[in-house]
């Protein structure tokens, strides 16, 4: 039993990563009808920036000093003495790196922003209107071109990036059993929960996100009532690279920054399809099921097993409910 | 659509090279492949064996795709059906079959097999549409790959290690040489396009093209949406199993990693840029997107005079082509090259009344 | 021949169809008519297999058909056009026409990829008979090699009647067949219509709002309002039932 609440912990908190990521490609979908294939790569794309404007940058010779390490007198005072591994010394030491976390993540969301936005404007705009076909399979060409401008830009082996919140272990007991996680994997959790829950709140309270809506339900009658629908495609391209260098980061953090990254994305996809692509809620429930199923999988079979779960999941989910968990069916007027 | 063609039978308008530029343009290529074929050097030779062995891929995927609208990002998974089963159908029966005839028991065990793993993964295409399919393709791919990459099926599959497959031998006629199997995909190939072009112009290909414009109409002139799409997916399975068996034959070793995404994704970005649903889409398909990267590496190696530190330049500029020539047909010519082919033609038939 | 019994549908809390019952008789043309959103296009749908009703039963030469799925009703000689053209919109006049003998035609996969012997003759045979039967007919030989995107609206709706022809059907459902056209547009596809009925003694069922062509083609009227059938005779009979006239001008004043 305490096994299993380990590993269910465990699976939770991937799952709220993987919700993270999924936001990206509903809102995408919601707002333009096309399921972007390339969103791995998008998340790839963030965890790169966030690599570079953590370590790359902070690391050149022109960087002021206290951006690689914030080491004030206070800081040094209270590091004196203390033991190794102790969670105060991991308070400290995300202290120390607390600039470059924080240049690295506004850097990460400002650059991502932008790679989102030129994808939107260069490649799905001219595209408007057209099939949906032809602009998910822009979105397929995306993932080689993505692919392959990561491998020309970051030639340099990634090294490690810091962690976003202090890594210390906590431990509790539950059902008799000790439970371990890090500190950092439950505040990642709390960001991709709060990101996605502020996203659903968003869509559903604001004007902007009535405008994605009205949007998502017939785009030329939005037009012609007087929303942007242009503007309202970037803002959801801005909306998903944005959360996507949130979980790039993230990801950087939890598995190392490769351009492997890139593949996640299609885990996250059958994830998404299983919540029902335009389904918030669905894909919530999706997300944290794949979560804990991989997280069983890995437990009882192996690790490798669990690499195949989302696909395996889709499937069956497919079989016996063609839209989704929460997807909604399309009416077909004859 | 001008028609300056004078015909005097139903069966002479039925034809498929109905005017003369037509057959001039067949016949010429098929004597070029011919000429091709026997004086090329072998390095030509491996190239066009590639394009071949993916031709006959992507005619599968433009039956699926193109015909009846079904999109597929899984069908390299086919390819590796074809490929393995023929391999593990040799091992397995080495003694019982004798090698004169072994290829005529392994490539149909391989091809309906492959149609039949078809079957079962095209079962979502009778309940959802489009994208889903797209994704259930593709986690299928997934899967097929994990499961031979397993050390449990390892004892046939050979697991990430891969598997060698002997050369085929046909009635003792053993074709060890590039240049020979160059033949039989030739041949194949050829076989191949005339099968997805005889489809088309009869009833279960019409049946195909139906579904794609629009199902509940083609369903209200009696055709049964169950029945024709899990044939046009078994029909399409089968030509990637094909092709993945004079695969194994072809390659000295086949590995899972051949098989991934990457594979599928190429399969559809021939048949987009040589053009959807169209006979010969395939042919210019596959061309294209086997010589680019062939042409990149030639002229990256002269540029760069084969410095070791931008040889690993190369691997991520190839793969930016490929994406971008995908997207570049996507959103100046979405029909692909057959149509540009097509126009000539089509001038060439008005000539000297009208150009364009 | 066609016959429909107490029909019920409903979409949600919506009743499209409430007890709707008539008989097509064989040979004849029968109208149905009604003001937007009656359920007209509710019933042909209902009819032609894309709607399960709730309730009642639909017939055909006898045999209940209610729950067969579309593909099936084909096979047994139903035959129909929608509001909203559904060409094929990739193909040319002519393969579009051609569909229209799928159900006839007995070609097997095998042999399609080989284009050999049985094949080769059942496709030749195919075209010469819509060559003759429906495409010299409905007069659109010139049109024949022309993709479906080219055409006007008007020839559009020809193609699609001339590919329910190719069925050779029994019973042929013309949804809307005159929607949007102009008067000489409509005297030609009534005259078609009428030929129809006339060289193949197929049975027809209708719906149309042009209320003069339908008191001048229909034997048989039946009238729908808000899913129900408020009446149904002759052309004479329907046009004096005040029902009728109420549900089209409103109540007397």
């Amino acid at each position: 039993m305490g096994q299993f609440a380990q590993f269910a912990i465990n699976g939770l908190m991937s799952g709220a990563i993987y919700a993270l990521i999924a936001i990206g490609i509903v809102s995408v979908f919601k707002a333009t009808k096309v399921v972007n294939f390339a969103h791995g790569y998008l998340i790839m794309f963030g965890a790169y920036f966030y690599f570079t404007f953590s370590v790359v940058v902070p690391g050149q010779e022109w960087a002021p000093a206290w951006l690689a390490s914030w080491q004030p007198d206070w800081l040094l005072a209270a590091k004196e003495g203390l033991p190794m591994f102790s969670p105060m010394g991991a308070v400290l030491d995300w202290v120390a790196n607390l600039p470059r976390i924080l240049f690295g993540l506004v850097g990460a969301l400002f650059a991502n922003a932008v790679v989102g936005l030129i994808i939107e404007r260069t490649l799905m705009r001219p595209l408007m209107g057209q099939s949906i076909f032809a602009m998910i399979m822009v979105t397929v060409g995306l993932i080689s071109i993505m692919s392959g401008s990561a491998q020309l830009i970051w030639t340099a082996d990634a090294a490690n990036v810091p962690y976003i919140a202090p890594n210390m272990p906590i431990r509790f007991e539950l059902f008799g059993t000790m439970i371990f996680i890090f500190g950092t994997d439950l505040v990642n959790m709390v960001i991709a929960l709060l990101l996605f829950g502020g996203i659903v709140a968003f869509v559903r309270f604001t004007k902007g996100g009535i405008a994605i809506r009205a949007t998502a339900e017939d785009s030329s009658t939005a037009y012609s009532m007087g929303i942007s629908v242009p503007k309202v495609f970037s803002r959801a391209w801005v909306l998903a690279s944005t959360t996507g260098a949130i979980a790039g980061a993230i990801l950087a953090t939890r598995n190392g920054i490769s351009p492997s990254l890139g593949l996640f994305g299609f885990s996250v996809l059958a994830i998404v399809l299983m919540g029902g692509l335009d389904s918030y809620i669905g894909v919530f429930i999706a997300a944290m099921s794949v979560g804990v199923m991989e997280a069983m999988t890995q437990w009882q079979l192996g690790g490798d097993w669990a690499e195949i779960v989302p696909y395996v999941a889709v499937l069956v989910v497919l079989i016996w409910r063609p839209h989704g968990l929460m997807g909604q069916k399309e009416v077909e007027r004859i | 659509m001008i028609n300056a063609n004078l015909k005097s039978t139903y069966a002479a308008d039925e034809r498929v090279l109905n005017n003369r530029y037509k057959q001039m343009f067949v016949y010429g290529m098929a004597l070029l492949l011919a000429v091709f074929g026997a004086f090329a050097n072998d390095y030509l030779i491996l190239i066009a064996c590639k394009m071949g062995l993916l031709l006959i891929a992507v005619v599968g995927i433009n039956v699926l795709t193109g015909y009846t609208g079904l999109v597929s990002l899984g069908h390299a998974a086919f390819v590796a059906i074809g490929a393995y089963s023929v391999t593990i159908f040799q091992n397995v029966t080495a003694g019982f079959i004798p090698d004169p005839v072994m290829i005529f028991f392994a490539v149909p065990f391989a091809v309906f097999l492959a149609a039949f793993i078809g079957v079962i993964v095209g079962l979502p295409s009778l309940r959802v549409k489009g994208l889903y399919l797209a994704v259930a393709t593709l986690a299928a791919n997934f899967i097929v790959i994990f499961l031979i990459e397993q050390d449990l099926f390892a004892p046939w599959t050979g697991g990430m290690v891969g598997l060698t497959t002997n050369a085929p031998n046909i009635f003792g006629w053993i074709l060890d040489s590039k240049r020979e199997m160059f033949g039989l995909i030739a041949l194949v190939g050829f076989v191949t396009l005339l099968m997805a072009q005889n489809l088309i112009r009869t009833r279960i290909g019409r049946a195909f093209i139906a579904i794609r414009d629009r199902d509940y109409s083609a369903e209200i002139l009696g055709i049964s949406l169950l029945k024709y799409k899990l044939m046009s997916f078994s029909i399409s399975a089968a030509f990637c199993g094909l092709s993945g068996a004079l695969f194994a034959y072809f390659y000295a070793r086949i590995l899972p990693e051949q098989f991934e995404l990457d594979l599928s994704l190429e399969l559809v970005a021939a048949l987009i840029v040589g053009g959807m649903g169209r006979t010969m889409g395939p042919v210019f398909g596959v061309i294209i997107i086997v010589m680019v990267p062939e042409v990149i590496k030639i002229t990256f190696g002269a540029l760069t005079g084969d410095a070791a530190g931008m040889a690993q330049l190369r691997a991520p500029l190839q793969e930016i082509a490929f994406g971008a020539l995908l997207v570049f047909f996507l959103l100046k010519e979405p029909l692909g090259i057959n149509q540009i082919v097509d126009r000539m033609l089509r001038a060439a038939n008005r000539w000297p009344f009208a150009r364009g | 021949m066609l016959k429909v019994e107490d029909l019920h549908l409903s979409f949600g809390g919506i009743k499209a169809l409430q007890g709707v019952n008539f008989e097509a008789r064989a040979g004849e043309i029968t109208g149905v008519i009604g003001p937007n959103g009656a359920g007209k296009t509710s019933l042909f749908n209902a009819i032609s297999g894309f709607y399960t009703p709730d309730k009642g039963r639909v017939s055909f030469e006898g045999r209940d058909i209610t729950d067969l799925r579309p593909d099936k009703k084909a096979e047994l000689g139903l035959a129909r056009t929608f509001q909203n053209i559904a060409l094929f919109r990739g193909m040319t006049v002519l393969d579009n026409i051609k569909l229209g003998g799928h159900t006839r035609l007995k070609t097997n996969l095998w042999q399609a990829l080989w284009y050999f012997g049985s094949a080769q003759r059942e496709e030749l045979e195919l075209r010469r008979e819509i060559e003759e039967r429906v495409i010299d007919f409905l007069e659109i030989d010139h049109i024949r090699k022309y993709p479906i995107t080219m055409l006007p609206y008007g020839l559009q709706k020809r193609v699609e009647l001339g590919r329910a022809l190719a069925m050779r059907p029994k019973v042929l459902l013309l949804d809307e067949p005159v929607a949007g056209m102009n008067r000489e547009e409509t005297a030609d596809m009534a005259r078609f219509i009428l030929d129809v009925q006339e060289q193949f003694g197929t049975t027809i069922l209708l719906v149309e709002h042009d209320m003069h062509m339908v008191m001048d083609i229909c034997s048989h009227i039946v009238v729908l309002n808000f899913g129900q059938q408020i009446a149904s005779g002759t052309p004479a009979e329907v046009s004096r039932n005040p029902d009728v006239i109420e549900a089209y001008l409103g109540a007397a004043a």
